[in-house]
Formats: C-alpha cells, structure tokens, sequence
C-alpha cells in the first residue's frame, strides 16, 4: 500500500520538508509551556521529541496533529499551512500512549475506521484493511476486540488504524510506555524497522532515551519548552550541545575548570581545546576514562562502588576533591574487577571528546 | 532498636479481633447480616402479610379475623377490571415517556460534560446534584407556583400578549409529566457521566485524528460505549417514575388515577387492603418486565464487553 514512497535515505538531503514546524509557541493562562520551537522532518525521517515530563514535547506534538492550536509560529506540512485544518482533515495519523484502540469494535473494524469515515466502498476498504493487518503481521486476528490482545498486538493494531489512512505525517506519542522492558526493547527495532520500510514521516515522543537513541534518524532534546539541539543520535551522544543535554542522555561526569588561552587544563594533565574562557563546566562519559590501578597518576581516587551492567562494569570513584567520577570498563573475563576502596587514578581516553560548556 | 525486638513472635489476637478478621475476609455472607436481618424485618415479612391479604379471603367479625382461606378472586377481579387497566396503561405511558424525556434532555447535558472545559464540569455537576439535595416534594410544589393559574408561564404568556387568560396546565397530564422529567432527570444524567467518563478520554481525540466528524464520534463512539449509562438510568427514572406517589398526587390534582395513587386510594380511603395487595403485585411484576427488557437490551447492544476476559 505505501511501497511507492521513494526511500528515505536517497531523498532527506535533496527534498523539501514534510512536516515545517516554525517559532511555534503555546501558553496555558500565563505559563508557556512551548516557546519558539522550530523544527524540519525531512520525507521518511524518524525525529524524537526527548525530554522530560512536562518539557512540552507531548504540547508540541497534540499541535501538529490539531488537539490544540498553537498561540504563535506556524505548522506546514508539504507547504501546506495547518492552521485552519481542522483535527480530521489533518493528513496526519496518532498512534496514542496507550493506543486509544476502540474498545467496542473488533480489530477489524478498529483499522477500517478511517476508511468507513471517510466513506470508502466496502470492497477496497476491506482490502486495505487486510493489507495494513498484513503490514503488522495481524493476519487472522480480525474478529478479535482489544481487550482480547497482548499489549505488543494492541500497539499492532494502533499501528495499522493509522497506517490505513496513509498519513503524510505519523505522530507516535510514548507508544511503549504500555509494555514491559524485555518486549519494549524487540518491538522498538521492529517499529523502527516497518516505519522505515513504509517511508513514513515521523515524529516519536518519548522521556526514554534509550527509545531515542534506537528509534530515531535525529533527536531533538526539548527542556522547558524550548528544543536544545536537534542532531542525529551519534552526535547527541558524543557532542551534546549543552550541559542539560549532556546530563539528560547517557551518564555524564562533570567538575569546574578554567579556560585560558583557548584550553582548558584536564585533571589527568592533558588539555582540551575550548573557545571559551573563565570558569567552564567540563563533561566526560564514563567509557572515555580509563582507571589504572594504584596512585601513579595525577587524578587519584578510591574506588567507593562498582557494579556490572551487561559487558561493562561501572566504577563510582571517589575523588579526592571530593566529587564522583564513574568510569566504565569492559568487562573481561581475564581481570578481576577493582575491588571497592583501591586507590586508584583515572586517565581521559581521548580530551578531545571532553565538551566544554560554560559555568 | 534491635532484630530481637522486632522478631518477637506476634501476641495471639483476641477473640474480638479474630472474629472481626473473619468478618473482613469476604467469606461467606456475614458482613452483609445486619442489613438483612433489617431488610426482613421491614420490608420483606411484611411484603408476605400484604401479599397473603391479596390472595385470601378474609371474614372479619367482632374486629378480629375469623377465618383466612386461600382465593383467586381478587387477582380475577382486578385483572377484568378496566379501570386497572386504564390506570396501569396511564402509569406505564407516563413512565417510558418520562423516561424517554430524561434520557433526549439528559444526554446532551453529559456529552457536553465529556466534551467540555473543567468548568464546564463543575457547573454541569453542581446543578445536577444541588436538586437532590431538597425533597421531591418541594421540588414538586414549586411546580405548582411555575404551572399555576397565576404562575410564571401563565403571567410571561399573557404579559407577552400571546394569550387572554390563563391556560390551564396544572392539575393535567402535562403539569405531571413535567414534573416527573424535571425530577428524574439527574437520576439519568449522573449515570451517563459516570459511564462516559470511564474511558478514555483520547478515545475521541482518536476518532477525530481518523477523519470522524464530531457527529461521527457521537455517532460510533461515544454512543455504544455509553449504552450500559443508558440502560442504567432508564431503569432507575423507569422504575421510579413507574412507581412515584408525589408527582401525581401534588401536580395531577386529586383525580389523576396512577397505579401508586391507585395502591394509595384503595389501602388509605376505601380500606380494601385485599385489593391493594393484588395492585401492588401486578405493580411489581410489570415494573420487572420492563426492567428485564432494558437488562436485555442494554445487553444487546454491549455485546463487545462480553469478549473482555475471554
């Protein structure tokens, strides 16, 4: 039904945006609860909205797909201006945090919704349906109500009712939020995997970052109503563009420095180049440090805890300036783990990798 | 504090305390005792002696029953009578239409209640409940100052020149079908609310987001999952405006005849209680056909819930 899309990774440099979301703003009473927020979606792009609760990313996304208007900026989708389109003339599919599935009619009738609203002849709605149930492997569980699913087919479902309506835009709001860890983590790769084969355009909200970092073609990190920094998963990784963005994806170190010259001096001797200068913030994840055995080096601790997390284990080092470091370590099956309350010292990887922020 | 203290083995509960335990398992039918020892007591010994009176014949002599024999004749009476069917014809017209009234004035006032703001709630709330909060009997007389000759629909109409004298609403069919809608209405309303509010309020942002107008959402969401809200206060306005005493009585003047005026008339003023008895019955029964009818019905229509734990 939607194999004749172009693919997404031949077409996200050369086309226009799908979805143009500009300097949109939105207030409850006084409180702003979006401000200023801009953002493209390139055709089959997969964009995150990451933050946490109350961030707006959830206000931002009820926008897009017309629950509420925004009070400033506008919303495009293929040019086209949203604004005065009402909620169901929207080119644009919801899958809900717990997916909204209609309790009183059977999945069948559940994914032809759209189409009997929409007043499709009964013959090619019924044969859209049984190809978006086939989409979402469905097949056979036509008579069956929601109640009577797992929480994995129930978002199936949810997947399908949208998917029948070809949207232009689809809109997933904390899909997995419903699901236990273990199915949470196979259904996040399989979603990911039919959005792309569908080359649908998408927005994902999400507080997860994990989710994020799985789902997504880039993330935009969202704090207080604004979006931080829009880049790809890598790079949000590796080079957070702030302090807040640093500290909310992955684990994070952070101690005080101060930049002179264009570097900043790092506590293991080496440097790091900055723009900045005065009091700076430095950030390190944990798997850039290295902890070597004894107090040979210049950045020396004790080991206070450590713990294995899968193929890493995690030091939690006290330093004495008294902060906490965590360093990450492969896990090997050769060497014992430092044991709690070793002196040790920790060497940064590699400075360059250190981002600066200002204090 | 030491482990020592804490693992000290627990002292032996009383015997109160362990009785009041096994009250408060839920087995068998204990917590539920009191209320029906009361419920027999009040309601159903004495249902048994008024209904032995409609089926008995009874000689009387010197003030004290001389003898009880079992008889059909009163039921036979009442049921070649016209005048009962006439009167329960009446009873039942004017409850399914009070019911059919309160559910098209109820309904809009809980979909606004779906639909809308959160004061919007609070006032729908707030007006629905404060008229449970007087007697229906005052309720009901302030009808007559609205309906009366001189009240207030009477005075706007002739002030508004639309009419030269009064026209006469009290004391009518309408002054008690009025009254009964206006009274019974939160009964239906609060139900509806209850139900509707239920699910999932993304439900509709749902349908809406898979191109349903709002007509369209009323139509294939909102309404077959109120169904059991439905059901539920039909049954309660049916079987209490089946039943009512006041309305009648206070808007109908003293000569509307309904099945409960009936049942008040032959005990009160001509003292056939044999005859009260047996109107009762026929009361009851067909109150609970109507009810079994709406029971089945709503079934029908919630056919989707049967499926849940399966």
């Amino acid at each position: 039904m939607m194999q004749g899309r172009p693919g997404p990774a031949t077409k996200i440099a050369t086309a226009a945006p799908v979805l143009r979301i500009g300097a949109v703003s939105k207030y409850f009473g006084t409180f702003k609860v979006l401000e200023d927020c801009s953002l493209e979606v390139a055709e089959g792009e997969i964009v995150t909205l990451l933050g946490p609760s109350g961030c707006g990313k959830t206000t931002l996304l009820r926008a897009i797909a017309g629950f509420w208007e925004a009070d400033g900026g506008t919303i495009e989708i293929d040019g086209q201006e949203m604004a005065r389109v009402p909620v169901n003339h929207r080119p644009v599919g919801v899958v809900f945090q717990s997916y909204a599935l209609f309790p009183h009619l059977t999945v069948e009738r559940n994914v032809g919704y759209a189409l009997r609203m929409r007043g499709l002849p009964r013959a090619e709605s019924e044969a859209r349906v049984a190809a978006a149930l086939e989409t979402v492997s469905l097949t056979g569980f036509e008579n069956r109500y929601p109640a009577q699913l797992s929480g994995g087919q129930q978002q199936r479902v949810a997947m399908a009712r949208v998917l029948v309506m070809e949207p232009r835009v689809l809109l997933l709001d904390e899909p997995f939020n419903a699901l236990d860890a273990k199915l949470r983590g196979t259904m996040q790769v399989e979603l990911r995997q039919l959005i792309k084969r569908l080359g649908l355009t998408s927005i994902f909200v999400t507080h997860d970052q994990e989710e994020a970092l799985t789902m997504s073609d880039r993330i935009a990190v969202m704090r207080a109503g604004r979006i931080e920094q829009v880049a790809p998963p890598d790079e949000i990784f590796d080079r957070p563009a702030t302090a807040y963005v640093a500290d909310f994806i992955g684990t994070s170190n952070f101690w005080a420095a101060r930049a002179e010259a264009g570097a900043v001096r790092l506590p293991d001797g080496q440097s790091a180049v900055t723009t900045l200068t005065g009091d700076v913030r430095l950030m390190a994840r944990p798997h850039n440090l290295r902890l070597e055995v004894g107090d040979a080096g210049p950045w020396r601790g004790r080991v206070a805890f450590h713990r294995s997390i899968g193929p890493l284990v995690e030091y939690h080092v006290d330093m004495a300036d008294g902060a906490t470091i965590k360093v990450a370590a492969m896990r090997q099956s050769i060497d014992r783990p430092v044991a709690d309350g070793a002196p040790v010292s920790i060497r940064i990887v590699d400075p360059a990798l250190c981002a600066v922020y200002p204090h | 504090m030491s482990y020592a203290a804490i693992l000290r083995p627990i002292a032996r509960p009383g015997l109160g305390e362990r009785l009041i335990d096994a009250l408060l398992s839920g087995r068998g039918i204990w917590p539920a005792v009191p209320a029906i020892i009361v419920l027999t007591v009040v309601a159903v010994i004495p249902f048994v002696i008024l209904l032995s009176l409609g089926f008995s014949d009874i000689v009387v002599s010197r003030g004290e029953i001389a003898s009880q024999t079992f008889s059909l004749d009163h039921l036979r009476n009442a049921l070649t009578d016209p005048l009962y069917w006439t009167t329960f014809q009446r009873s039942l017209t004017l409850a399914l239409s009070t019911t059919a009234l309160c559910l098209v004035f109820g309904y809009p006032v809980a979909y606004l209640f779906l639909v809308g703001g959160r004061w919007t709630k609070r006032l729908i709330l707030v007006l629905t409940i404060a008229p449970l909060l007087t007697s229906g009997i005052v309720r009901t007389y302030a009808w007559l100052v609205i309906l009366g000759g001189r009240g207030v629909v009477n005075s706007t109409l002739m002030g508004l020149g639309m009419i030269d004298q009064p026209i006469r609403i009290m004391n009518t069919h309408w002054a008690v079908l009025i009254g009964m809608v206006q009274i019974h209405l939160p009964v239906m309303i609060l139900p509806l609310i209850a139900v509707m509010s239920r699910h999932d309020s993304r439900l509709v942002e749902a349908s809406e987001n898979l191109g349903a107008s709002r007509l369209g959402t009323l139509r294939t969401v909102i309404l077959p999952l109120s169904v059991p809200g439905i059901g539920t206060g039909a049954a309660l306005v049916f079987t209490l405006s089946y039943t009512t005493f006041v309305v009648p009585q206070l808007l109908g003047g003293g000569n509307y005849l309904n099945a409960a005026t009936m049942i008040y008339e032959q005990v009160v003023y001509s003292l056939e209680w044999s005859k009260g008895s047996v109107s009762s019955l026929i009361l009851m029964v067909t109150c609970l056909i109507v009810l079994v009818a709406i029971a089945l019905a709503t079934n029908h229509f919630t056919r989707w819930t049967r499926g849940r734990d399966a």
